[in-house]
C-alpha cells in the first residue's frame, strides 16, 4: 500500500476492483464503512456480485480479465471530460515529457508497441524513451500540446477505448461504465480523494502488472497519489506478505528491494553501476542513487568482518542468477517437473493446492528425491504421494515433516499491507515438538556449515562467512536459541566504526562504533555501517542510550486526525505513513486540500538542519523545501522526480493495453489483432495445455477466497468452527447458466478444464449474471481454492480449484493467471 | 356385630388410592411448575427430579384412571328420573332440610364427577405426553400446553371438592375407601335403590 | 417478568446496513462459549449452519431480494436471541432460574436448573432457544459472563464494521435514530427487545418477523389461567369451609 488501512477512512471514493474486501479483508471494511459514514462512495467492480458489492453504492460487473479495457475507458473518459487535475499532472508527472518520435503504440501498430520481436516474444525498448536536451534533461511541454508529449500519446492511446468498445469487451452495461467513470473521475478535484483497493483479482492475470499500472495512471491524472485517502493500495493476501517481500523472499530481490545480482555483474562496482539510476535533473532526489550504501551495508550485515573493501565486501559470495534466468514459481515447478531438482523445502506453504495447475505441481513433487515439509499440519503437499492419482509404490520422494510454530507461538514482527512493522509477543507455548521457523533455520544452518567445514564442497565461502550472531553460543560455536531481537537489530543495522559527517566543519559524529544506526541517511558505502534491510533502518534504534524497538510501540496519539498514529508500531520508510506525501501539497507547499492536510510547509518553523522552513504533519519524503521554491520534486524514488504516466519499465509497453487472457472465450480481441499479451512466456509442456474458444471449455472461470478460509485452507480446514460455515468447495454460477445445464442449487457438480477437474457444490444465484458482449453471451463461474483432498478426511470438502488453473504467468512478475481461464461444468 | 355391605372391591380400593396419590403428586408438582415454587421443587429434591416424577407419575395416573373405568364407567353413564330430581335439590348439600330422592350405588354428582375426572384426566395425560415427547410441532405443543393447564384448573378445583365431600362433609364415607364396606343400615339409607336391587331391602 | 430496571438495560444494536457478512461474530461466539463445530454441508448458500443450533447461538442470515439497479440485493442480518423484555421463554418456563434476567437485562440460562421440557422453544416468538445433546436449553446469553465483568459480548468485540454494537439500550436507540435509521426494530415490541435492529427500510425486507408476539395461548394461560387456578383452589377450599360451617356435614338421621 502507498497508504495504509486506516487511511481508507479519508477517501471520498473507494474503488474496490480486483478485490473483495468485505470477504477477504474484513478489517479494511471497518475503515471503508467509516468513510461511507462521512458520505464517501464505495464502488465495486467484480465479475460477481460480492459481499463488497452488497455494501457498495455502485456496482458494475465485468468479465474476468478485462480490467485494462475498463480502466482504459476510464482514462479516456477522464481526458475527454477534462476531469483530470491539471496542476498535479503538469508538475508531478511526466505528462509533459516529450517521447522519442520513433515511439509507436498499439494505435499505430495494431496492438503492439514499437520494437517487438516476435521470436523472442519481447520488446527492444529503445524507442520508449524521452527526448533529451543538450544537458541530458528530458524535453518538456508544460502546455501538454506537443503531439509527442506523454499526455498527447496517452490521449491517443486511450481514445480507442470508447464506451462502445469497452462495453463490448467487458460486458459491463454502458450506463454503469459512465456512472463509475463519472463518480471516480470526481476525485480529480483538489479537495476530493479517491483510493483503489486491489488484491489477487488484479495481479493474477497475464496482464496483472499492467492492470495496476492502468490504475496508477488514473490516480496520477486525478492527483490521488501521495494524499490522505488516495493511493494504490495492494491488500495483501497474508498478514506478512509485505514483510516477506520487504525481506527479499522473492527470487529476484534482496532485502530492501535491491536486485539479485546476475552473472553479467561480476563485481560490486558493476552491480552498482548497473543498478544505480542517475539523473541530470538537479531537483530530483533520485533516492536510488543511494543504492551503493544499501548494498554495501547489506553485505556487511550478512558477512560481517569477512566482508572487506578488498574482497568487494563479499559480493562474490552472493548467489547470481544466470542472465535472463527467471526463478519464479511456475518456472521452478516446470523445472521440477522436468526432474531438474533433487530436493525441495516446502516451507509454510502447500503447493499441491496453492500452485496453479496443481496436477502438474503434484506430479513435479513426485520427481524429487526428497522433500522437507515445514508446516503446522501435514498437508496435501507432505502427503502428495498418497493423494489422488498417485501410487505410493511408484513415488520415490522421501518426505520429511518438520512441525513448526504458528505466529502466536513465537515472538517477532509482521509487516502489514500498510507497511507497518508490528511487534508481536509469544502468547502460548508451541505444542509438541514444533519449533519456531528461526530455530529450524538455526539448526539447519549449523548442520550445513559443519558439513561445509568438514567436506569443503564446491563453494563453502558464502556459508562459512555468514554472520550468525543471534544469541548465546555453545562450546561448539552453535547458537543455542535464536534471539529474535538480535535479528531485528541486525536488520536495522549498526555503526561498525565511529562515523562522521565529513561535509560538516568540523566533521560531526553521526554514530559511535557498536551503536544501532538511527536511520538510513546515516548508512555508508565504505563498509563502516551494516544494515540487513535499509528500508527497516530506524525500526530498532538507540534513544537516550537505550535500545528501543520501534515496532513494539503502542502510542495511540493521532495529532493530524487523519489516523496516521505515528506512535503506533513503526512503518517503513522512517515511519512515513503515506509515501510520496510531498505530492499532497501544491508546489508552494500548501495542501491541495486544506481540510485534509497531510503535510504543510511552514516557512518560519526551524527545520532539522537549524535553518528556517520545515514540514508539518506526516514524516515528509525528505526535508527539502517544496518544489515551487528551491525544493525538490515529490516522487523521490523516480530518477526524474515525477510519477511515470509513461512507464517504459514494464515488458508489455509504456501504456497498458487490453489483451485477452491466455484462455479466453473470444476468437478476437476487439481492440487489436493481438489477442493475448505478446510478451508472456508460453509453456509448451503436455501438462501446460490451454484452450481458447474451445467448445469443450465454454465458460470463463475465476477463483477466489471466502472469509472463512485462508489460502489452501491448511490452517482453517482444521478448525471445525470455520469448516462449519464453509464446509465444501463451491462453484458459483448464474441462474441462466444453471438452467442451461440443468443444474440445481446445492447440487454437486464437476468443473473441468484442460488440466484437470474438481468437484464442487453448485451455488446458483442472481449474483452471477451472463455477460452480454457484442456478438455473444459469455457465462462465467467462480470457485474457491481453499480445499484439498486430505482434510476433511472424508473428502467431503473436495479438492483444490487450482487443479483447473493454467500454467501461465504475468509477463513481468510471472504470477499465475488464476483469475481468468476456461472450463466446463457438468453434473456429477 | 353390625352386618356390613361391600361397596368396593379390593382392586378398586387399591386403584383408587393409586389414582389418588398419583393425582395429588401431579397436582402438587404441577402447581410447583406453574408457579415456579421453589419450596415444592425442594420437596422433590429439585425441579429436575420433580419433572421426572411428574412425567412418570403421569403414566401411573393415566393407567390407573383407565383401569378405574372397569369399575365406574358403566354406572357413570346411567341416569334415571331420581337422578334428575337429585340435581333439583342439589343433592341436599345446601340444606339438610330438603328431601333427596333415593339413590343407587352412586349419586349423579359422583357419576358426573367421575366423567369429568375421566375426561380431564385423559386430556391432561395426552397433552402431557405431547409436551413430554413431541418435538418440532409448535402448534400441537402450544395447544397441549393450554389443554394441560385448563385440565389442571379442573383438577385443582374438583379434587378438593371430592376430598371434602368424601371426608368432612360425609362422615363414614372415607371408611368405604379403606376397607370397602359399610354397615348395611347405613347403606340402606344412603343407597336404597342399590340395596333394593341387591335384594337387601 | 418485565424488567423494570430499564435505566441500566444493556442491548446489542444490529445495523444490517453495515454488516458485511464476514461472520466473525459466529466464530467469536463459538470461541468464547467453546461450542463444538457442527458437521454441515453446503446447501447452495453462504448461510451455514442453516439456522440457530445448540452449538450456534448466532448466525448471519444471507438473503437475496430483487433490486432495481443491481442484479440482486444481498442482505446480511445477524440472527440471535432478542432478549425480550417480555420474554415468552421466561414466561412459560416451569423451572425457576433456568431462564433468568441478568441485571443488564439479558435473558440468560442456567443449564443445571433447566429441566429440559422444551416449552421455551415454543413460546419464543423468534424460534430461538435450542436444546443440546444433554437436553438442556442453550441460546445467546448476551455474554452475561463478559458484560458482567465490564467487557463487550464476544460477537460485538470482534465485529469489524460496527454492525453489532453493545451498550446502554436507550443510548444505542437514540444514536441510531440520530444517524438516520427511521425504523428501530424491537424498540417497543415485547416490552422492548434487548437486541434492537436499526433499519432505513421495512424490517420485513430483511426477513424480520412482523409484529412479533408471544403466542396468544401462552398469554391467555399466563394472564387468565394461572390466576384462575389459584382463585379456583382458594375458592373451592373456602367454599368447603363455609359449607362445613354453614350447612355442616351430612347426618344420617336427617334422612328419611
Amino acid at each position: 500500500m502507498t497508504n495504509h488501512w486506516i487511511d481508507l477512512k479519508n477517501a471520498d471514493v473507494i474503488l474496490a476492483m480486483g478485490s473483495n474486501p468485505a470477504s477477504n479483508h474484513p478489517i479494511s471494511m471497518k475503515w471503508i464503512m467509516r468513510a461511507r459514514e462521512r458520505g464517501a462512495k464505495l464502488i465495486s467492480v467484480d465479475p460477481r456480485f460480492t459481499q463488497t458489492s452488497a455494501k457498495a453504492d455502485l456496482y458494475a460487473p465485468l468479465r474476468s480479465g478485462t480490467d485494462i479495457a475498463f480502466l482504459g475507458g476510464m482514462i479516456n473518459y477522464i481526458l475527454e471530460k477534462n476531469l483530470y487535475f491539471k496542476e498535479y499532472v503538469v508538475n508531478y508527472t511526466n505528462a509533459s515529457f516529450l517521447v522519442s518520435p520513433d515511439y509507436k503504440g498499439p494505435a499505430d501498430l495494431d496492438g503492439l508497441f514499437s520494437g517487438y520481436n516476435k521470436e523472442k516474444r519481447s520488446y527492444d525498448k529503445a524507442t520508449w524513451s524521452f527526448q533529451k536536451d543538450e544537458n541530458g534533461l528530458a524535453l518538456k511541454d508544460p502546455t501538454l500540446q506537443d503531439p509527442n508529449c506523454v499526455f498527447q500519446l496517452l490521449k491517443k492511446h486511450y481514445a480507442r477505448y470508447t464506451l462502445d468498445k469497452v462495453t463490448n469487451i467487458t460486458g459491463t452495461p454502458k450506463e454503469k461504465l459512465v456512472e463509475v467513470y463519472e463518480l471516480y473521475g470526481s476525485t480529480g478535484k483538489p479537495d476530493r480523494a479517491g483510493t483503489e483497493c486491489y488484491a489477487m483479482g488484479w495481479t493474477q492475470h497475464t496482464v496483472g502488472t499492467q492492470n495496476i499500472r492502468a490504475m496508477t495512471i488514473i490516480q496520477m491524472l486525478l492527483g490521488n497519489m501521495g494524499i490522505a485517502g488516495g493511493g494504490i493500495n495492494a491488500m495483501r493476501g497474508e498478514s506478512n506478505v509485505q514483510g516477506s517481500t520487504d525481506q527479499g523472499l522473492l527470487f529476484h530481490i534482496l532485502p530492501g528491494y535491491n536486485p539479485v545480482p546476475n552473472a553479467a555483474l561480476p563485481d560490486l562496482a558493476t552491480y552498482i553501476e548497473k543498478n544505480t539510476p542517475t539523473t541530470k535533473e538537479p531537483r530530483s532526489v533520485n533516492w536510488w542513487s543511494n543504492r551503493p550504501k544499501y548494498i554495501t551495508s547489506y553485505l556487511k550485515a550478512i558477512y560481517g568482518t569477512a566482508a572487506t573493501k578488498e574482497n568487494d565486501f563479499g559480493y562474490g559470495w552472493l548467489p547470481k542468477l544466470d542472465v535472463g534466468q527467471n526463478g519464479s514459481w511456475l518456472n521452478l515447478f516446470d523445472k521440477m517437473h522436468q526432474g531438474q531438482f533433487e530436493g525441495f523445502f516446502a516451507w509454510g506453504q502447500n503447493p499441491a493446492c496453492s500452485g496453479a495447475n496443481s496436477n502438474k505441481t503434484r506430479a513435479a513433487l513426485a520427481k524429487l528425491k526428497w522433500m522437507v515439509n515445514v508446516n503446522l499440519y501435514d498437508n496435501e503437499t507432505g502427503s502428495f504421494w498418497r493423494g489422488p492419482g498417485m501410487n505410493p509404490k511408484d513415488v520415490q520422494t522421501e518426505v520429511f515433516m518438520l512441525p513448526c510454530c504458528s505466529s502466536v507461538e513465537k515472538e517477532g514482527s509482521i509487516s502489514n499491507s500498510g507497511r507497518w512493522a508490528q511487534w508481536r509477543y509469544k502468547a502460548v507455548e508451541p505444542p509438541g515438538q514444533s519449533w519456531p521457523d528461526a530455530e529450524i533455520m538455526n539448526d539447519l544452518y549449523f548442520k550445513v556449515k559443519e558439513l561445509y567445514k568438514k567436506e569443503g564442497g564446491a563453494f563453502p565461502d558464502p556459508i562459512l562467512n555468514l554472520t550468525w550472531d543471534y544469541g548465546e553460543k555453545d562450546t561448539a560455536g552453535k547458537v543455542k536459541h535464536i534471539d529474535i531481537h538480535a535479528v531485528a537489530k541486525e536488520i536495522n543495522g549498526y555503526f561498525l566504526e565511529d562515523v562522521y559527517d565529513m561535509k560538516a566543519t568540523p566533521p560531526k559524529l553521526i554514530g559511535k562504533k557498536g551503536d544501532l544506526v538511527t536511520s538510513f541517511p546515516s548508512l555508508q558505502a565504505d563498509g563502516t555501517t551494516s544494515c540487513g534491510n535499509w528500508i527497516y533502518c530506524n525500526s530498532y534504534i538507540l534513544k537516550d542510550g537505550k535500545e528501543v524497538n520501534m515496532m513494539a510501540r503502542r502510542g495511540k496519539d493521532d495529532p493530524t486526525g487523519l489516523g496516521l498514529f505515528p506512535g503506533w508500531s513503526w512503518c517503513w520508510p522512517v515511519n512515513r505513513r503515506i509515501i510520496y506525501n510531498r505530492a499532497s501539497v501544491n508546489p508552494q507547499g500548501e495542501p491541495w486540500d486544506p481540510k485534509r492536510p497531510l503535510l504543510k510547509w511552514n516557512a518560519t518553523k526551524v527545520g532539522p538542519t537549524g535553518t528556517p522552513g520545515a514540514w508539518e504533519g506526516d514524516v515528509p519524503d525528505g526535508p527539502a523545501p517544496p518544489m515551487g521554491t528551491d525544493g525538490k520534486f515529490p516522487f523521490i524514488m523516480k530518477p526524474d522526480g515525477v510519477a511515470s504516466i509513461f512507464g517504459p519499465g514494464l515488458n508489455e509497453g509504456p501504456f497498458p493495453e487490453h489483451y485477452e487472457a491466455l484462455e479466453c472465450p473470444l476468437e478476437e480481441n476487439s481492440m487489436s489483432k493481438q489477442r493475448i499479451n505478446p510478451t508472456i512466456k508460453i509453456f509448451g509442456g503436455e501438462s501446460d495445455a490451454f484452450y481458447s474458444c474451445d467448445a469443450r471449455f465454454p465458460f470463463v472461470a475465476t477463483t477466489y477466497r471466502a472469509s472463512e478460509h485462508w489460502q489452501t485452507g491448511c490452517m482453517t480446514r482444521h478448525c471445525s468452527w470455520l469448516l462449519e460455515m464453509q464446509p465444501q468447495n463451491f462453484v458459483e454460477m448464474s441462474v441462466e447458466l444453471a438452467k442451461e445445464l440443468g443444474i440445481s442449487n446445492g447440487e454437486t457438480v464437476v468443473v473441468v478444464s484442460g488440466r484437470g477437474e474438481v468437484q464442487a457444490v453448485a451455488m446458483v444465484s442472481e449474483r452471477f449474471k451472463p455477460f452480454k458482449l457484442e456478438n455473444s453471451t459469455v457465462h462465467q463461474v467462480g470457485l474457491t481454492w481453499h480445499f484439498g483432498w486430505q482434510f476433511p478426511e472424508d473428502g467431503s470438502g473436495f479438492d483444490s480449484a487450482n487443479l483447473l488453473t493454467p500454467t501461465v504467468g504475468d509477463a513481468n512478475t510471472m504470477i499465475p493467471e488464476s483469475k481468468a481461464f476456461m472450463v466446463n461444468v457438468r453434473k456429477a | 356385630m353390625t352386618e356390613m355391605v361391600r361397596k368396593s372391591s379390593g382392586d378398586e380400593i387399591l386403584n383408587h388410592w393409586v389414582l389418588a396419590v398419583s393425582c395429588i403428586l401431579l397436582i402438587i408438582s404441577g402447581y410447583g411448575f406453574l408457579f415456579q415454587t421453589e419450596a415444592i421443587g425442594s420437596l422433590f429434591g429439585g425441579f429436575n427430579t420433580m419433572k421426572t416424577v411428574h412425567n412418570w407419575v403421569g403414566v401411573v395416573f393415566i393407567l390407573s384412571l383407565l383401569f378405574s373405568m372397569r369399575h365406574s364407567f358403566k354406572d357413570a353413564l346411567e341416569y334415571d328420573e331420581d337422578d334428575r330430581q337429585w340435581f333439583k335439590v342439589a343433592g341436599g348439600y345446601l340444606s339438610h332440610k330438603v328431601k333427596v330422592p333415593p339413590m343407587g350405588k352412586y349419586n349423579p354428582g359422583q357419576k358426573l364427577y367421575y366423567l369429568a375426572i375421566l375426561g380431564a384426566g385423559i386430556a391432561i395425560a395426552l397433552s402431557g405426553f405431547a409436551i413430554w415427547l413431541v418435538q418440532g410441532n409448535q402448534t400441537l405443543i402450544l395447544i397441549s400446553h393450554l389443554v394441560h393447564n385448563v385440565s389442571f384448573c379442573i383438577f385443582i378445583i374438583a379434587v378438593p371438592v371430592h376430598i371434602y365431600l368424601s371426608t368432612l362433609a360425609n362422615p363414614g364415607t372415607f371408611q368405604i375407601m379403606v376397607n370397602g364396606t359399610l354397615p348395611l343400615e347405613v347403606a340402606k339409607k344412603r343407597y336404597p335403590k342399590w340395596m333394593k336391587a341387591a335384594g337387601k331391602m | 417478568m418485565a424488567n423494570d430496571n430499564t435505566k441500566n438495560r444493556k442491548a446489542i444494536l444490529v445495523t444490517p446496513e453495515v454488516c458485511i457478512g464476514c461472520r466473525a461474530c459466529q466464530v467469536a461466539c463459538k470461541s468464547w462459549n467453546q461450542l463444538p463445530g457442527i458437521k454441515t454441508k453446503n446447501n447452495g448458500t453462504y448461510q451455514n449452519p442453516p439456522d440457530l443450533a445448540s452449538a450456534a447461538f448466532n448466525i448471519i442470515r444471507y438473503s437475496e431480494v430483487p433490486s432495481e439497479k443491481n442484479p440482486v440485493r444481498w442482505l446480511f442480518v445477524s440472527r440471535r436471541c432478542m432478549h425480550c423484555d417480555d420474554a415468552g421463554c421466561m414466561k412459560i418456563c416451569p423451572a425457576p432460574g433456568a431462564l433468568y434476567r441478568t441485571k443488564e437485562g439479558a435473558v440468560a440460562f442456567d443449564r443445571d436448573k433447566c429441566i429440559g421440557c422444551k416449552l421455551c422453544v415454543n413460546a419464543c416468538p423468534f424460534d430461538v432457544p435450542r436444546y443440546d445433546a444433554d437436553g438442556k436449553v442453550t441460546k445467546c446469553h448476551l455474554c452475561f459472563d463478559r458484560i458482567g465483568a465490564g467487557m463487550q459480548p464476544a460477537c460485538v468485540k470482534t465485529c469489524p464494521t460496527g454492525a453489532l454494537r453493545f451498550g446502554d439500550r436507550a443510548e444505542l436507540v437514540s444514536t441510531a435514530k440520530k444517524d438516520g435509521f427511521g425504523t428501530i426494530y424491537g424498540e417497543e415490541d415485547l416490552g422492548g427487545l434487548g437486541t434492537v435492529y436499526a433499519f432505513k427500510e421495512e424490517p420485513k425486507l430483511y426477513g424480520m418477523t412482523d409484529d412479533p408476539a408471544i403466542p396468544s395461548s401462552v398469554v391467555f394461560w399466563h394472564t387468565v389461567l394461572k390466576p384462575f387456578a389459584v382463585a379456583g383452589l382458594g375458592g373451592v377450599v373456602a367454599a368447603a369451609a363455609i359449607h362445613y360451617l354453614a350447612v355442616g356435614p351430612h347426618k344420617e338421621e336427617e334422612e328419611v
